[in-house]
């Protein structure tokens, strides 16, 4: 008899159910903001070694593409920070009921996306403007 | 480790198609995964064009049907037809259910129907739950007592004890959550999974049982119940409106408590 096969999972399951699709982008946050963490210790390297490397650093971070990936880690940021929040209260024994955590995804993607748009306004005011 | 790609064995083929019969009223496509243990082949997918108005209007019904008249060799689980068995979990249209109170009015016009996922899968839709259930037996699902039981009758509990154990003592076994749990796909052999932890959080709460703190120490253990990562998935699916997720979190909560 040949060997049991194993049946079939992520190319079956629907992984746009609000639990899946907040797991996932809880993760590939996370990820992404761990790879955002090289721009900010270049950043502090760049400070703690002197001004002229701190000047070098600022003109290279004033770079176009270096300002999409911040603006792309704001987004990142945000939702991760929501989706952190929500499995706070998840650790508290809270809003595990199936209708709660169904909610609770919505109000993490609202909140998330009025965050990102805050802080995306706060930085273009502050910064590219000035 | 997550493998995401299914082995070679595993890799699934296009199957046959049933055409719908003369004169059908409401054709309803159905595409079911095969696998036939003797032909030595990799799992096919065969497609059945079927009249709804001829069978009732459940999934199970739709494979009583086909296994009657259109392919005596489809191989399924099944017994009550009334979701208290759990025979008949599977994957139907991407969620696990149990087929028997699953609706067609419910679903999609096309049904897709799938084993429970990331299985070893016996035949057709049968999977091996030889893992699951050891998995059960080994959260020791019965009542460990020092004490002697009283002379003249059972270990009483008050209305508000068994209600504790009300919802999740109503477990069916049929390993929809497990299976739906992506952290039990990748660490099956070492992580418990919602459905066993749902058990050890009936046992560990029971008024009567006298060994919390065994079976508390048992879980303390990185991959056996810290696996879970509250993805939600087995709360989402369970067909007994059961709270696998609330009960691993009060689970963790108490393993906590007990330190300070």
């Amino acid at each position: 008899m040949a060997e049991r096969p194993l049946s079939p999972h992520l190319s079956v399951y629907r992984m746009h159910r609000y639990t899946l699709l907040t797991s996932m982008l809880n993760r590939i946050t996370g990820l992404a903001l761990a790879a955002g963490l090289i721009l900010l210790v270049y950043w502090l390297m760049a400070a703690a070694a002197g001004p002229g490397a701190y000047a070098q650093a600022e003109s290279v971070l004033a770079l176009w593409i270096f300002k999409a990936v911040f603006l792309v880690l704001l987004a990142v940021f945000s939702y991760h920070l929501c989706a952190g929040v929500r499995h706070l209260v998840w650790d508290t024994g809270r809003g595990l009921e199936r209708a709660q955590s169904r909610v609770s995804a919505y109000v993490v993607l609202g909140a998330s996306a009025v965050l990102f748009v805050g802080l995306a306004c706060w930085w273009l005011v502050s910064r590219v403007l000035a | 480790m997550a493998e995401f790609r299914l082995p070679a064995n595993s890799r699934i083929r296009t199957g046959v198609t049933h055409k719908a019969p003369q004169g059908a009223r409401e054709v309803r496509t159905v595409r079911i995964y095969r696998f036939d243990p003797d032909s030595g082949e990799n799992p096919r997918v065969d497609t059945f064009e079927l009249d709804a108005a001829e069978c009732g209007q459940m999934v199970l019904d739709v494979l009583i049907r086909i296994k009657a008249s259109r392919d005596a060799s489809l191989t399924f689980r099944r017994s009550c037809r009334e979701g208290i068995c759990g025979s008949c979990a599977m994957n139907i249209n991407g969620i696990n259910r149990l087929a028997c109170i699953t609706s067609l009015h419910d679903l999609e016009r096309e049904i897709h129907i799938y084993p429970l996922p990331h299985m070893p899968v016996v035949k057709d839709l049968v999977p091996d739950l030889t893992t699951f259930y050891a998995q059960y037996a080994s959260v020791k699902p019965w009542l460990v007592t020092q004490t002697p039981a009283p002379p003249d009758g059972e270990r009483l509990q008050s209305k508000a004890e068994q209600e504790k154990i009300d919802r999740p003592a109503a477990c069916i076994l049929c390993a929809c959550c497990s299976t739906a749990c992506p952290s039990y796909w990748w660490n099956s052999e070492r992580y418990l999974g919602p459905a066993a932890l749902l058990a050890a959080y009936r046992w560990i709460i029971d008024s009567r049982d006298e060994a919390t703190g065994e079976r508390l120490d048992a879980l303390e253990d990185p991959f056996k119940l810290y696996r879970c990562h509250t993805i939600m998935n087995c709360t989402d699916v369970c067909p007994k409106d059961l709270n696998p997720a609330k009960a691993i979190a009060e689970i963790k909560k108490m393993l906590v408590q007990r330190q300070s």
